[in-house]
């Protein structure tokens, strides 16, 4: 899994952060407390599991109609917004889902916030896929 | 030539849409049929409503400036991703392509 301390390395980066399905707020990690506090990666937190959810649906629904595959489940799920961008992976519960099916203690999703001007969208994929970070 | 034709000769886009603000279909390019082409530019368009909607609230419960407009989004299946920017979405490879370069791209498009 992806430190949070790792994705704080990633070019931009304001915060990292992790959370439970239902969204709650697990750890984080801030590097710019006057801009992003720990409130709003809460509610940031939540927004992130509730886009998860939809877009899980929408990958699910679309591989059934279309008969296409590799969308579901969702790894990553990135928002772009005006000035900041937040990439969330959900990639671990997957990796986990797998190695022992029925556990139902999943690890948590993972997040970083990103400055749109520095953001590396790739970098922070790649940090969040890497494989010899498995737990 | 479409403007949009030429996000198709980036590396690893598979399919190009543009799409109209109710999510119908203008134009798409690419390996997909005309159908699935109209059903990936509603999906775009619903799951764009649902992001600026929920980035919308976000905004207003913490009083954060810099999250709305939301300029787009990614979603990153196993092998497959769906990227957009305004009223443009596109199919990708994940193993082939250069995101960082297309949401670029998808970006200077979108002002067209």
């Amino acid at each position: 899994m992806a430190t949070l301390d790792e994705l704080m390395k990633l070019p931009g980066a304001m915060a990292a952060f992790e959370f439970r399905g239902s969204g709650e707020l697990l750890e984080q990690r801030i590097a710019y407390p006057e801009r992003i506090n720990e409130s709003t990666l809460d509610l940031l937190a939540h927004m992130c599991a509730a886009n998860m959810c939809i877009a899980t649906m929408q990958a699910r629904g679309w591989e059934k109609v279309t008969h296409m595959k590799g969308f579901y489940p969702i790894q990553e799920c990135t928002l772009i917004g005006f000035d900041w961008s937040v990439v969330v992976s959900g990639l671990d519960r997957e990796r986990l889902k797998d190695k022992d099916r029925g556990k139902t203690s999943l690890p948590p999703f993972t997040g970083v916030v990103l400055a749109n001007e520095k953001a590396d969208y790739e970098a922070a994929f790649a940090t969040m896929e890497n494989p010899e970070s498995t737990p | 030539m479409s403007m949009i034709r030429r996000i198709l000769a980036l590396d690893g886009v598979n399919v190009v849409c543009h799409f109209r603000d109710d999510g119908y279909l203008l134009e798409g390019y690419g390996l997909m049929a005309r159908d699935d082409m109209a059903r990936l530019a509603q999906f775009a368009h619903d799951y764009r409503r649902m992001a600026q909607g929920n980035a919308d609230q976000l905004a207003m419960f913490t009083g954060m400036r810099g999250w709305t407009p939301p300029h787009g989004w990614i979603l990153r299946g196993i092998t497959q991703s769906v990227c957009s920017i305004g009223n443009l979405v596109c199919l990708v490879s994940n193993a082939d392509a250069l995101l960082n370069e297309i949401m670029l791209e998808l970006r200077e498009v979108s002002h067209w």
